[in-house]
């Protein structure tokens, strides 16, 4: 079973009194374990898409199943839940809460599942070790640099121990050299403890990583491409 | 929520030009209106110590009906001083003196050595006191006595407005005019004694007659129509009017001192309302600088309200979460204004407040006091309007959709 399922998922926009079409019919599986790549212009509906997935808007109509559990049509405080529980985000500009330091942003997730606080520090300061930031536990989001902020923003995603990441975006505020340590360490957690990753992207250097591609383009997927094929369509055939 | 809590407390202080100009506002707000009756209270306590100790006494005895008439008082609703009944008032565990009176009206003249000088005779109300029990029960009526007064058997004292209009100087003969219980015109002769000054604005115009002497002129000898009881403690009068009455029967009737002087009463809610007038207003204009505030931390931080919804917190929570902050930002207005309100009201209940209230004549010292049930209301009310002021700004936030909120709109 996937552990992501669209099907026919469709999504506009009203601007005034007319609508902006930004998915016309999604159909999408994601499997556990990928670390997958959504790659088109801008305004092609990457952003939208992710936002579905992640539960942070809804579908005009379609099908979305996770777990093989519909969660089309669910309400405002369950869309909350299912996110704290399945889903970790990452986002282009990092959405750190200023007023908390290292530790207390990561940690925060969990704390609003009343996870018992002691354990939960124990498995927070295992994380940010992981993902490099033990260093600055008690500093506060504004001073740290955008690498360590979105290494911060890793840790808190991951340490809910989601079903799947998703990140839109997330080396667009970054240096290149930034981009690609953080590239390295979501890359590391995939194949260490296999967290689904699902990004988007218009960065050639985020899709070179990504053991598949799906394209989008003016709200729909484009058909029958691999990341192969997605790498020679972007960047010219590869070297042999 | 703990973790809301805490980020609360700390939003507050995020901003710390706004917060320090919203709690200033809040403490100057609450400084003003815990002054304010902190004064009146020490104003109402004078009030109400002049009152007890130079009008009313802790609380009073007639005949039954006395009070009802109280606009023409009728002497026809006298009693016998010796009624055996009257006897167990002063027993009463708490009861320290009581003094006899009676309050009639008449006329009062006096006259000059030749006929046509003398001016009319002018209309009073006096009460009959007894010289020797009246100062146990009302030890403040001597105050009023201008500087060089007598009050004896033999002398009365008549308010400054009438002396002055009468001409009359210490030891001048003063013919009292009066009908008796049975309406007969009655005379009876005096000396002016001196002046009794004006404590409130408008007094009417009075005298202070010796009790034996009103008795003859009223043919009332060993009768009076007030009983005026001394008390320990102002805050048993409640239930030594209950025994009071219990003791008496339904021939007498006994009322507390604010029963009698209800025009004084009148006058201490009156001002109780305007108080509470002037500090609703103040709260309010101070509750609006912090719906202000609430609302402008809600605007600046729609994006972060986006992230908390992303991973997971639910509107409840949002909502919550701006009304601590309203909240934390109250408890440090709060808290300001309380200490220094209560401070100041220390400071001044401690040195004691001179002040002439206008058109009397006497001085009032005033101890002004904090009663903690006023605080707890007044930190109560602020609490609960910073409560209800934010909830427009965080039910605001707590609607946003989290994409839109995400996108920073
Ligand atoms: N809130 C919105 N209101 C109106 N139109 C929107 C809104 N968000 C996105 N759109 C439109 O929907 C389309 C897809 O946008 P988006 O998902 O943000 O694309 P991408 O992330 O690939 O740049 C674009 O045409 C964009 O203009
Ligand atoms: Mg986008």
């Amino acid at each position: 079973m996937s552990l992501i399922k669209l099907q026919g998922i469709t999504k506009a926009y009203q601007l005034g009194k007319t609508q902006v079409p930004a998915l016309k019919g999604i159909d999408l599986a994601v499997e556990r374990g990928e670390f997958a790549v959504v790659m088109g212009p801008s305004g092609s509906g990457k952003t939208t898409l992710l936002n579905i997935i992640g539960l942070l808007d809804r579908a005009d109509a379609g099908s979305y199943l996770l777990d093989g559990e519909e969660l089309a049509g669910r309400d405002f405080n369950e869309m909350a839940g299912l996110r704290n529980k399945k889903i970790g985000f990452i986002f282009q500009s990092f959405n750190l809460i200023p007023v908390l330091n290292v530790i207390e942003n990561i940690e925060f997730p969990c704390l609003l599942r009343r996870e018992d606080k002691k354990l939960l520090r124990a498995r927070v300061e295992r994380v940010a070790e992981h993902v490099g930031l033990s260093h600055v536990l008690a500093h506060k989001p504004d001073e740290l640099s955008g690498g360590q902020r979105q290494r911060v923003a890793i840790a808190r995603a991951l340490v809910t121990e989601p079903e799947i990441v998703l990140a839109d975006e997330p080396t667009a505020n970054l240096d290149s050299a930034t981009s690609e340590q953080i590239l390295d360490l979501m890359q590391r957690l995939n194949a260490d403890s296999g967290v689904t990753f699902l990004f988007s992207t218009h960065d050639p250097r985020v899709m070179r990583r990504a053991k598949r591609v799906v394209q989008i383009a003016d709200g729909r997927l484009v058909d029958g491409q691999d990341a192969a094929a997605a790498n020679v369509a972007v960047l010219g055939a590869p070297p042999h | 929520m703990p973790a809301l809590l805490a980020i609360a407390t700390r939003n507050v202080f995020r901003n710390r030009r706004r917060t320090f100009i919203t709690a200033a506002a809040l403490v100057v707000g609450i400084f003003a209106v815990v002054s304010i009756r902190g004064v009146l209270n020490g104003l109402q306590g004078a009030i109400i110590a002049s009152t007890v100790k130079g009008m009313t006494g802790g609380f009073q005895v007639h005949r039954a009906g006395y009070l009802a008439n109280v606009l023409s008082p009728p002497l026809t609703l006298d009693f016998a001083l010796d009624d055996p009944s009257l006897a167990g008032l002063a027993k009463l565990p708490g009861v320290t003196a009581v003094a006899p009176r009676i309050m009639f009206g008449g006329s009062l003249s006096v006259p000059k050595e030749k006929e046509e000088d003398t001016p009319e005779p002018l209309f009073f109300m006096a009460t009959a006191v007894d010289p020797t029990l009246e100062p146990q029960v009302c030890p403040d009526r001597a105050g009023l006595m201008s500087a060089g007064s007598r009050f004896d058997e033999a002398h009365l004292l008549v308010g400054e407005a009438m002396l002055g209009t009468l001409d009359a100087k210490l030891g001048d003969e003063a013919v009292l005019l009066a009908p008796d219980r049975d309406g007969a015109l009655n005379g009876e002769l005096s000396h002016v004694g001196g002046a009794l000054k004006s404590v409130m604005p408008g007094e009417l115009k009075v005298a202070q007659v010796p009790l034996a002497a009103a008795q003859r002129l009223l043919r009332m000898e060993g009768r009076a129509t007030e009983l005026a009881v001394a008390v320990k403690d102002l805050a048993q009068v409640p239930s030594l009017v209950a025994q009071a009455r219990a003791l008496l029967g339904p021939t007498y009737e006994v009322h507390a001192w604010d029963d009698v002087a209800t025009d004084r009463r009148t006058f201490m809610q009156r001002q109780n309302a305007i108080s509470a007038l002037v500090s609703v207003v103040f709260l309010l204009l101070m509750l609006l600088g912090v719906a202000n505030t609430m609302l402008m931390s809600v605007l600046e931080r729609t994006r972060e309200v986006g992230t908390m919804m992303a991973v997971g917190v639910t509107r409840a929570q949002v909502l919550l979460l701006f009304l601590l902050e309203a909240l934390s930002l109250g408890v440090v207005g709060v808290a300001g204004g309380l200490a220094l309100g209560t401070t100041f009201v220390a400071a001044l209940g401690a040195k004691g407040l001179t002040v002439t209230p206008p058109s009397a004549t006497v001085a009032l010292t005033l101890y002004p006091s904090s009663s903690p049930a006023f605080l707890v209301v007044v930190a109560a009310l602020a609490l609960l309007g910073c409560a209800v002021f934010s909830l427009y700004p965080a039910l605001r936030a707590s609607r946003l959709r989290p994409v839109e909120a995400l996108a920073g709109r």
